[in-house]
């Protein structure tokens, strides 16, 4: 009696992905040992998307693995989403929860000019619509996009991995956290306080999106390993911007950590012609370039770990200060 | 035209959008539409929208999603800049068909294609080799045509061998399956993994009503929606204008003795539609029916037809094609165990027949949709089996997906006369000056939209069009 009630009321995590990000979507199944759910997701000659369900989800607690990237397909990647999650809903599960590792459309968040689209609300509410119950996403480029939605929005931080690539694989004694903007400066200044470090700042003066004109250095790097931490690299002009005015203040070596490798338009030129060390981004987006500087931090642990505390009921706040063990 | 009326144009169909805005005699509004290098879309509204009744026109033909994306981002940013009131206007409907059944040919074929199992299975980035998004999609264009030639030839070859016809299940990157898949169903392939549970596509149709919903929109206005319960999925008004008073006037003044010419419908589902037109003008009707039956057939097909017999078309079921991987199999899926295929023998004889008499007469193809062209080429074929003189395919939309094009070009259609609801350029280009027509539907979305704007009656347009 006792086993049967259980069986009924069971219910248990199944991992759904899409085609934006499978080596993500692998990593987290086997970190979780679960296997994705046999979900086909085409797209038909006349490009639409279309979806096919070839196991029972009913009442379970689903999870869709799709990040937002890709400079032909974020569109078709977010339509994929929606479908998958609008299928999820048709199916009868017991609880949807999108995993967007890197949230499309994140920037365009603020009406910065007379009727500009604050598209990351619009794909909130898209969300919404689709059916989402719940959202786990990682180091939103504004945490207030949290606020876009009515239903719970989980910001995990890449900063505990970041901590401990750095803290392994780095000269901690020599070092200097740089923020390329101001925007960055608290991203940084937390850094700076956990890793015991000092920071610097650079000024830019921007004149159009993607544009950068001057740059003014905020700090002494003379002679020492700077370290430029950013939540994203698109074109990467300010990352190689940065990194030349950082050495023509006397720093010894740039090295830039940031969290979604996006590295779209010329990115791969100025990378190749930049003076960086290294460049050092997180699998939140797949990198579809092969320089010898770029280096990856796993987050699957992270991801998958909130997964298991999502299904479970747990706090998901440890995972905030403390990087799974890879 | 009163000057609180603003009218906003996508880009997918641009021609269009000039075209009807002449017709409302107004200018079309200024938005910069464009992308930032990551992809993501960017709109930029220049003029003042406060209070307007605004109409925002586009298309879902080309990179469908993009242009949807782009469409729900134009009528968000207009809600957000305090339009009273948000239309748009979507002459196609992207998402409209909702194939039930998977990769039959009823349902667009996936453009997983045959012969790229090596080349499709890595995707760029997976393979440490860093490929130009540019080179990647160029050579998943290529590839695509050399896949959909094959499957033309699979069409037009019926005895076809079933070695050579595998599944258009794309495989997993990085299983080992995908040499060793023979032929064999979706159905087939899951099942096999996954005895009892029966594997579904899904209909996006309420998804898409409620996004646009969701976006703003306070009202749709489309034409010749593929299934007429689609309105029923959106909880505002949706005016779903018709292209048949054209088609009948196209015909009553485009086609000589249009009073001997018999209207074809290419398959049931598309029966209604073409009664309608042949009732309105009094003309004689046939039907061409699709069968899949479970066995071979011996002997003629049921007895009650008048005249046609069964044409065994494939071995397998037409759509079932080479499956294939590539860059595109990252539009693979996240099944990992999709299973060895099982190795099906043909179990079904596809038939089409004729019901009704063409001899001799002249066919006019009457469907709201032609994307891949397979059943309307095959229409045109075998009526001219029949004897009949000259086929005229009479289409709203003209998706013309893939290799339809050629496919149409080297088909037994004498004339296409397709409606300029998505743009018709390449189909000019394709298939000539002289065997295509442009039925124009600016005039009826200009009405219309005036008509709306102004608190007028729409349907008197079902009823005389233009």
């Amino acid at each position: 009696m006792d086993s049967d009630s259980e069986e009924m009321s069971s219910n248990s995590i199944k991992l759904l992905a899409g085609n934006s990000h499978p080596e993500l979507a692998e990593l987290v199944s086997k970190r979780l040992g679960i296997p994705l759910s046999k979900v086909g997701v085409y797209q038909y000659s006349n490009k639409e998307t279309s979806v096919t369900i070839g196991e029972s989800i009913r009442d379970e607690d689903v999870y869709i693995i799709q990040t937002g990237y890709g400079e032909d397909e974020i569109n078709d990647f977010l339509m994929e989403l929606l479908i998958l999650i609008h299928a999820c809903k048709t199916a009868s599960v017991r609880r949807i929860t999108a995993v967007i590792p890197n949230f499309p459309y994140a920037r365009q968040d603020k009406k910065d000019k007379s009727r500009a689209p604050i598209t990351a609300k619009l794909v909130a509410n898209l969300l919404q619509t689709a059916g989402c119950d719940n959202v786990l996403t990682m180091d939103l480029h504004a945490s207030q996009i949290q606020g876009f939605f009515n239903i719970p929005v989980n910001n995990l931080y890449a900063e505990p991995s970041v901590l401990h690539y750095i803290r392994t694989k780095t000269d901690l004694d020599n070092a200097i956290l740089v923020s390329p903007d101001a925007g960055g400066a608290k991203r940084v200044a937390s850094l700076a306080d956990k890793l015991d470090l000092n920071f610097a700042l650079i000024h830019k003066e921007r004149q159009k999106a993607n544009e950068v004109s001057r740059m003014v250095l905020v700090g002494d790097v003379t002679g020492k390993s700077c370290l430029l931490i950013d939540d994203m690299a698109d074109t990467c002009g300010t990352l190689a911007k940065a990194c030349d005015t950082l050495l023509e203040h006397g720093a010894k070596e740039v090295i830039a950590i940031v969290t979604h490798g996006i590295f779209s338009g010329a990115a791969k030129e100025k990378l190749g012609n930049s003076k960086l060390a290294r460049i050092v981004c997180t699998n939140t987006v797949p990198v579809e370039m092969d320089l010898p500087i770029i280096d990856q931090i796993d987050i699957s642990p992270t991801l998958a770990e909130a997964i298991r505390r999502l299904h479970n009921g747990e706090s998901i706040s440890y995972l905030f200060t403390h990087a799974p063990s890879a | 035209m009163s000057n609180n009326i603003v009218v906003f144009g996508g880009d997918s169909h641009p021609e269009l959008v000039a075209k009807i805005c002449e017709n409302l005699d107004i200018k079309a509004s200024q938005v910069e539409l464009g992308k930032f290098s990551n992809g993501e879309i960017s709109i930029s509204v220049r003029e003042s929208v406060r209070e307007k009744d605004v109409y925002v026109i586009q298309s879902g033909c080309g990179q469908v999603n993009d242009a949807f994306m782009q469409l729900l981002i134009l009528i968000s940013a207009c809600k957000s800049s305090s339009a009273s009131r948000v239309t748009a206007v979507m002459p196609y409907f992207c998402y409209s068909r909702q194939p039930d059944i998977p990769y039959t040919a009823k349902g667009a074929p996936v453009i997983n294609q045959p012969g790229r199992n090596s080349a499709t299975t890595q995707r760029p980035g997976e393979d440490s080799s860093f490929k130009s998004l540019n080179s990647a999609i160029k050579n998943t264009i290529s590839l695509e045509r050399k896949g959909a030639t094959a499957d033309a030839e699979r069409v037009q070859a019926p005895s076809l061998t079933a070695s050579k016809s595998l599944s258009r299940i794309p495989m997993i990157p990085g299983s080992k399956l995908q040499n060793s898949h023979t032929n064999g169903d979706a159905e087939d392939l899951f099942n096999a993994q996954n005895a009892g549970y029966k594997l579904w596509v899904v209909q996006a149709g309420t998804l898409i009503a409620n996004l646009l919903t969701t976006a703003g929109a306070d009202h749709v206005i489309t034409m010749d929606l593929h299934d007429r319960q689609y309105p029923g999925f959106f909880d505002i008004p949706v005016d779903n204008l018709y292209c048949k008073p054209l088609s009948q006037n196209y015909i009553q003044h485009n086609i000589p003795d249009y009073e001997d010419a018999v209207i074809v419908s290419p398959d049931a589902g598309g029966a209604k539609r073409a009664t309608a037109i042949a009732d309105a003008l009094e003309l004689s009707f046939a039907l061409i029916h699709k069968e899949r039956r479970s066995q071979l057939l011996k002997g003629p097909p049921d007895a009650t037809l008048t005249s046609g017999g069964a044409l065994p078309v494939s071995q397998r079921p037409l759509v079932s094609a080479p499956a294939s991987s590539g860059r595109d199999v990252r539009r693979s899926s996240s099944s990992s165990s999709l299973g060895s295929l099982a190795s099906t023998e043909s179990r079904f004889v596809q038939t089409t027949m004729l019901v009704g008499d063409v001899r001799n007469k002249v066919c006019i193809v009457v469907d709201d949709l032609v994307d891949t062209s397979y059943t309307i080429t095959r229409a045109a074929r075998l009526l001219k089996e029949q004897g009949a003189t000259k086929v005229i395919a009479l289409i709203t939309h003209g998706l013309f997906s893939g290799d339809a094009l050629d496919r149409i070009a080297a088909s037994e259609i004498d004339k296409l006369v397709v409606a300029n609801t998505v743009p018709q350029d390449e189909t000019v280009k394709a298939l000539g000056k002289d065997r295509v027509d442009i039925i124009d539907v600016s005039r009826v979305f200009g009405e219309a939209i005036r008509r709306i704007h102004n608190g007028e009656s729409i349907s008197m347009l079902f009823e005389h069009g233009y």
